[in-house]
């Protein structure tokens, strides 16, 4: 039936704040105390978290200005007023191609893991297809309500991941956490790098500031979006090194998950919490992924007009899936992560920022 | 669709043609028309002696015989001469003296074409023809049987109104104005189905509802284009915003108290003739897990028992699907000594658990649609042999293992505890879905089904309004009513959900 028009189709500040700390957490936090703790070795890592978080807040900010100086354009529009539609082109497209790699890699992820935790026979790559036939259907739907289920699976997805650290906090052992800043600040600048680079995520404002009630809000909305995700990838890494320490924590794969074994729910009713942990885990990865493949899909058909939205999902699908299996194993996996990570500071922050600054240079602005 | 509408030979005859000035033609000409059926009343008589006859028509059983005999008949024949009133001549002249000096009851109105007079004879009014003019009087008569106003069956309470609607549409609205006593509660009539031209009412109160939705629902209904329509079911059906989708997107109610407080909060209500059953849109997946009862009781009990609704919803859905994962896939999440008791007794069962829960699920759903159609007394022999002879013979059988009826059991009443029957029918649907979920890929399956039911979820709209409101968009100040049930004090705006026009409801909120 038709459109109502008293149906309200924008984001209040409030769903963004939620939206950014939604796709902010994903893979990254899964992983991210292994790379802290062979850099730091220690629980000063914390501090490399602080700061790593601290710059992605400040990238995230400047992204924020950036996009809230053109509050009802989209990604290629105000590119092409501030360097010119060539420009414009070139960049939307990268930023297309670093979106598919992000789908892919999660994609890859949610295979990997589940393989891991929760099937040893079923084959990584029905594994991956079926989780990627589901990010299809949210992305065929209406982009509001792919938004909108950030605000379903976010409060679930924190009270899991408070309850496991509230339960393994018995298992803390001072002998791990002590000595308190004994690491030099190079090192913990070294871990800070790794944060940064395993936090992607606040880049979706440069795309989704323009469905937004109040664009004047982006810049704040991603800051307070990244303070959920900065406050628990401390927290996270505080428990991890209090309960296996530094050295067995830089040998783990994922010790999130790892941590959530130590779970024992009283009575014994649900034994290997670490399944169940990362079964409703595949919710936040799963946002993340559709956000990633809607701004894939927004960069695309900002480039190239005539084809849909759903013509666009049938191209991309196995295109992602062909990626995604391209890694042979875990290291490869790993890699690829890695790898993505550093394209990701190129065309996400460095690129964006570069432009805001010839924005302020030329005093362009919306009503140009 | 139309020109094939068109096409059609004409089988009625033409009714908007004007009615004859001579009784006589016209009363051949209804009894023409009708087919001179038994309980068509044609009764002819003089008025005051004088030549000039006249005529009551009306249907037997339509009409409250009682009403035309003292106020129509009884007056023409005898209060009239008695009285010695001058007569007028007969004409125009005749039907106005009449409809003001003789007629004694409270709607009469004038009819001139054929059409116009037998929409109403047939809704159960009574025409007076006088003889030499081309008008009737229409009297209102209508007083048929109706069931008397009943306690709600399919949303009983403890706490709350025992009154439910009945399929007199007067009686439903008299039940809802009752309830709403201002001058801003509207009742807007149409006719729907191009025969059976039923009666229904939109009810909204002008100064709360969003002017734009009354206009939307308005716009919705007025498409309707059928013949018949029987039960509100058609209507919902016809102005629902997603026709693929297994979820309702019409409140049904029959409690007028439910419906009262949907006009208060800016919805808008569709009462239907010959149905007990209302509809009240815009809905959204929350509201259907709400009962009214969460605010007849007070706060702590209104809030547990929400809460408690909702785990109910999660398990009427999930519960088989979480048994058949576990079962196959994971049964290292159970505890060793479950896991090792469950294996135990599945021991002689010789299918894969996920045949088993089939098996018992489908089962259920044999017993719980027998049971329905079969006459009560007899109904209570379908949860005898349900209960006793599947549940416990199939056990010791060995079809199914014992845990699986625990866990159907569970599944059933989890069920039976949603308040909305239409959320509960779509529950079930979804139950064997999520089941088949689980059997190919377990945990993960449930999972990736948990998440794709939402992705629909937050796609689907009612009358426009996103089903997952106030969750999804959040409107903070409507989860005062959501999951839990804030003491009545504390809820002093409307619902954002509804989109109303006036958002207060109480100016203080200050308890004595």
């Amino acid at each position: 039936m038709n459109n109502v028009p008293y149906a309200d189709q924008k984001i209040r500040t409030r769903e963004m704040v939620i939206i950014i700390a939604n796709a902010v957490i994903g893979v990254g936090i899964l992983t991210f105390p292994r790379s802290i703790a062979k850099e730091t070795d220690a629980f000063d890592g914390w501090i490399s978290v602080l700061i790593g978080g601290a710059a992605v807040c400040l990238i995230g900010w400047l992204l924020g200005k950036l996009a809230s100086r053109f509050p009802t354009r989209t990604y290629f529009d105000y590119v092409a007023l501030i360097v010119g539609r060539p420009f414009a082109y070139l960049l939307t497209l990268l930023f297309g191609v670093y979106s598919i790699l992000m789908v892919s890699f999660e994609v890859r992820a949610v295979g990997n893991i589940a393989k891991q935790y929760l099937f040893t026979n079923t084959p990584v790559e029905m594994i991956t297809l079926a989780f990627l036939l589901i990010v299809q259907y949210a992305v065929a739907g209406s982009r509001m309500a792919l938004l909108r289920l950030n605000l379903i699976f976010l409060p679930i997805v924190l009270l899991v991941i408070l309850m496991v650290q509230m339960y393994t906090l018995r298992f803390l052992e001072w002998e791990n956490v002590r000595p308190f800043f004994s690491t030099d600040w190079t090192t913990l600048l070294k871990g800070a790098k790794g944060v940064t680079l395993s936090m992607s995520g606040p880049e979706i404002v440069l795309f989704y500031t323009l469905l937004m009630k109040r664009p004047q809000d982006a810049p704040k909305s991603v800051i307070l979006g990244l303070a959920i995700p900065v406050l628990l990838y401390m927290t996270i890494y505080m428990v991890i090194i209090g309960v296996f320490s530094a050295a067995v924590a830089r040998n783990l794969t994922f010790p999130t998950i790892e941590l959530a074994k130590g779970v024992e729910v009283p009575g014994g009713f649900i034994e290997r919490v670490e399944s169940l942990f990362f079964t409703i885990w595949i919710m936040t990865i799963f946002n993340t992924c559709t956000i990633w493949f809607d701004l894939t899909i927004t960069a695309l058909r900002s480039v190239f007009t005539r084809l849909s939205k759903f013509a666009w999902i049938l191209i991309l699908s196995p295109i992602i899936y062909l990626i995604a299996m391209q890694p042979q194993n875990q290291v490869e996996f790993l890699t690829f992560g890695d790898r993505l990570s550093y394209i990701g500071v190129v065309i996400a922050y460095a690129i964006p920022l570069l432009l805001l600054t010839i924005a302020k240079l030329r005093g362009v602005k919306e009503s140009d | 669709m139309a020109s094939q509408l068109k096409r059609r030979p004409q089988q009625t005859p033409d009714l908007s043609t004007p009615l004859y000035p001579r009784l006589e033609e016209n009363l051949t000409a209804i009894k023409q028309t009708l087919g001179n059926p038994q309980d068509l009343i044609v009764r002819t008589f003089s008025i005051d002696n004088t030549s000039l006859t006249c005529a009551v028509v009306c249907f037997d059983g339509l009409v409250d015989s009682d009403l035309i005999n003292d106020k129509v008949v009884k007056h023409i024949q005898l209060t009239l001469p008695a009285s010695g009133k001058k007569l007028p001549p007969p004409g125009e002249e005749m039907l106005t003296f009449l409809l003001r000096e003789v007629l004694s009851t409270i709607e009469v109105k004038l009819e001139s074409t054929f059409e116009a007079m037998y929409d109403r004879v047939l809704a159960g009014d009574t025409a007076l023809f006088v003889d030499g003019t081309a008008q009737t009087i229409v009297i209102d008569s209508r007083g048929w049987q109706t069931r008397t106003i009943d306690e709600p069956v399919s949303e009983g309470l403890v706490r709350g109104p025992r009154e439910g609607f009945t399929e007199n549409i007067r009686d439903n609205t008299m039940l809802v104005r009752r309830r709403v006593r201002d001058v801003q509660l509207r009742f807007d009539t149409m006719n729907v189905g191009r025969r059976s031209k039923t009666d229904l009412i939109i009810a909204y109160m002008q100064d709360i509802a969003n002017p734009a939705l009354v206009q939307e629902v308005k716009r919705r209904l007025a498409t309707i284009d059928v013949d018949e329509v029987e039960e509100s079911g058609f209507i919902e059906q016809w102005i629902e915003d997603d026709f693929l989708s297994p979820f309702p997107q019409c409140q049904v109610t029959e409690r007028p108290d439910k419906v009262a407080s949907a006009l208060f909060q800016g919805r808008v209500a569709i009462l239907l003739d010959g149905t007990p059953m209302g509809l009240i849109v815009p809905v959204t997946f929350s509201m259907l897990l709400h009962s009214p009862e969460d605010f007849y009781e007070r706060w702590i009990v209104g809030t547990l028992a929400r809460l408690l609704r909702y785990v109910a919803a999660f398990l009427a859905v999930f519960s088989p699907a979480l048994y058949v994962a576990l079962v196959t896939y994971h049964p290292g999440l159970i505890p060793s000594d479950l896991a090792f008791s469950i294996a135990a007794t599945r021991e002689g069962v010789p299918f894969p658990a996920f045949v088993e829960a089939l098996l018992m699920v489908a089962t259920m759903e044999l017993l719980q649609e027998a049971g329905l159609r079969l006459p009560k007394p007899i109904g209570q022999t379908v949860g005898i042999v349900g209960g006793l002879v599947i549940g416990e013979s199939a056990v010791s059988a060995g079809l199914v293992s014992p845990v699986m009826v625990i866990v159907v059991a569970l599944t059933a009443i989890a069920s039976f505890a949603i308040p909305a029957y239409n959320l509960a029918l779509t529950f079930r649907m979804i139950r064997f879905v999520v089941m088949f979920a689980a059997a190919i890929f377990g945990l993960y399956g449930v999972v990736l089904m948990f998440v794709a039911i939402f992705i629909h979820l937050a796609n689907l709209t009612s009358l426009g309004v996103p089903y997952l409101t106030p969750f999804a968009p959040q409107l903070l100040n409507d989860w005062k009513d959501l999951l839990l049930r804030a003491p009545v004090t504390f809820m002093r705006k409307r619902p954002e959900t509804g989109q109303p026009k006036d958002h207060i409801r109480m100016k203080t909120g200050d308890a004595p």
